[in-house]
């Protein structure tokens, strides 16, 4: 019994390594394969040319792939820090809250049970120029008389779906930073007061490298579907006007499906993988050295 | 005198701005919500009124009745969309926490090399992106002959639900004392009797809402199930949402009705649940 024992916690594993090869890790050595072919949809005899790194070569020199590639990591960065920042925020004023902190944190998570494609429809919605809630507040305040082409201006269509994937995603910081005030002990924060540490000092010293790893365990969840930027994009402008807010993940789409150029789809997804890996991993690595710093143990 | 009414003022002051500011959070959070709710009750025409008609005039359910009769009554097939998102969600949910348990017990009990590394390497295969991962799977789909199938969507659920339930339920089970399960292992309990009846009713709850959040997921899910599915035999609610558009015309009423009818499965569940979910991704924040 005793010589079994080390392998238990490998028996106890191995139905989800086995389940993730199948579904996840064989498809992408599959993908990684095809991105190496000029396979095609409609011809499936091209899966079997063999034509190396043509389809990264062509991306390299492909602008409205790096248009894209830009505009991702764009979206990401606006996206992640103002989430990151009105989450805090949101989350210190419903601490503050003496009464109703209940039905405050249910009404906090509502943005939360809204599937990314029903922000998309609801901002879309929101945003419509003719129609939409927000036109016709502005007009009916009298700020502006003209239609304001929300989601076909390019730059005002990247603001419209910043202002969404933001709407959608504060709530998972606010929420778990919340936590991590709640389970915070009172003393500290009373013993900087009596020291004589300004509001802003006790913050930034005593609060906030308490609160980090719950961020950074924010960080970590979001890191895991940024990816779900898609489905709002998808169905608040596809892509469009003219392929202007068009991220990494409906180009892979609009390649593959529209296009039928697996290969070529297969190498751009490459891309789109790594940046959603590397995210992940950098923001695993502050979480682990965050826990070592307020010495908790992994 | 003068210095204390001074503050008693700035302290009013700074209560009424948090007020405020409060208030104006909670209305930016739920206003886009309501207002779906709300168009889904007005009748196109009102939606669709210039100047806006800001007080509803009338309220009624035809959206939803038009909606649940069926297609020809210029609804789509709901009733069929949400029995394949019933089945679907369901059964890889049972699937994905049966092997999320497994792992998570794993990953709180035992201490083995290189735990960090394959716990991060479970994460990485949930960072593909559903489009970046639906291309091979399209692929393998149609060659197997399970593109369109009910099974062939769950299967590519569980495997997207079981890194997120394994960091769950692993953190439930780190909040049950290792003691007590010693403690009934000392008094005659098998290593699994101990676990069926002393680790799993504790950790229970937890388990429960890793569950949900693993239904949600998939009850949420589009990108792999839009490429995945084509015809009423596959297609998920989030897929049938897109029914709604044709090409230049959106039916926005219904598409909000429709809307509702997906939101209130999710929001029920999720007011259940709240409690728990942060617990569990939070533990082992601070404490191992």
């Amino acid at each position: 019994m005793k010589g079994f024992k080390p392998s238990a916690p490998f028996l106890l594993l191995l139905p989800a390594v086995i389940v993730l090869a199948a579904v996840v890790v064989v498809p992408l050595l599959l993908s990684l394969y095809s991105s190496f072919t000029p396979f095609r949809l409609t011809r499936p005899e091209t899966f079997f040319v063999f034509v190396g790194f043509k389809n990264y070569l062509s991306i390299l020199s492909n602008t409205d792939f790096w248009w894209a590639f830009g505009r991702t990591v764009l979206l990401l960065t606006i996206a992640l820090n103002l989430e990151m920042l009105l989450g805090l925020g949101l989350a210190m004023l419903v601490e503050k809250a003496t009464r109703g902190q209940r039905i405050l944190r249910t009404l906090m998570m509502f943005p939360m049970m809204f599937s990314p494609i029903l922000v998309g429809f609801q901002f879309k919605f929101m945003f419509n120029d003719n129609i939409g809630l927000v036109n016709n507040a502005l007009q009916s305040l009298g700020i502006t008389q003209d239609a304001i082409p929300w989601l076909i201006e390019s730059h005002l269509a990247f603001i419209a779906i910043s202002i969404a994937e933001i709407w959608s995603s504060t709530a998972i910081f606010a929420i778990l930073i919340l936590a991590g005030l709640l389970a915070m002990p009172k003393e500290p924060i009373e013993a900087a007061r009596v020291d004589g540490c300004t509001p802003w000092q006790t913050f930034r010293y005593v609060t906030w490298p308490f609160v980090m790893p719950f961020a950074y365990i924010a960080m970590t969840i979001r890191s895991l579907d940024v990816a779900r930027a898609y489905d709002i994009v998808k169905i608040m402008t596809d892509g469009g006007p003219a392929g202007r807010t068009e991220l990494l993940w409906t180009l892979v789409a609009r390649t593959a499906y529209s296009d039928g150029r697996m290969g070529m789809a297969n190498a751009m997804a490459y891309f789109s993988i790594l940046l959603s890996i590397a995210f992940t991993v950098y923001f695993f690595n502050k979480l682990a050295a965050a826990r070592t710093q307020i010495g908790a143990e992994w | 005198m003068n210095e204390n009414s001074s503050a008693r003022l700035k302290r009013r002051l700074t209560g009424i701005v948090y007020r405020i500011g409060l208030f104006l959070a909670m209305l930016t959070i739920c206003l886009p919500g309501l207002w779906i709710v709300l168009s889904s009750l007005r009748p196109t025409v009102e939606i669709m009124a210039k100047p806006p008609v800001w007080i509803p005039q009338e309220i009624s359910f035809d959206a939803y009745v038009a909606m649940f009769s069926g297609i020809g009554k210029g609804g789509i097939p709901v009733i069929e969309y949400f029995r394949n998102s019933l089945i679907i969600s369901v059964t890889s949910t049972i699937i994905a926490v049966a092997i999320g348990m497994a792992g998570g017990y794993a990953f709180a009990r035992y201490r083995f090399r290189g735990k960090s590394s394959v716990f991060l390497g479970l994460m990485l295969t949930r960072t593909v992106p559903g489009i970046a991962l639906s291309l091979p799977l399209f692929f393998l789909y149609v060659r197997l002959g399970i593109i369109d199938t009910h099974f062939g969507l769950i299967l590519a659920y569980v495997a997207l639900n079981v890194p997120f339930t394994i960091w769950l339920i692993d953190g439930f089970f780190r909040q049950v004392p290792k003691d007590l399960a010693e403690a009934a292992q000392i008094d005659g309990c098998t290593r699994w009797q101990a676990f069926w009846q002393v680790e799993f009713p504790l950790a229970g709850p937890g388990i429960a809402s890793a569950a949900i959040f693993a239904f949600l997921t998939c009850w949420n899910e589009f990108a792999l199930a839009s490429q995945l599915t084509r015809s009423v035999s596959a297609k998920t609610l989030p897929v049938g949402l897109l029914d709604y558009t044709a090409e230049f015309t959106i039916d926005w009423r219904g598409m909000c009705a429709l809307a509702v009818v997906m939101i209130i499965p999710a929001l029920t569940l999720t007011y259940i649940v709240q409690k728990h979910l942060v617990g569990g991704l939070t533990s082992g924040a601070v404490k191992g």
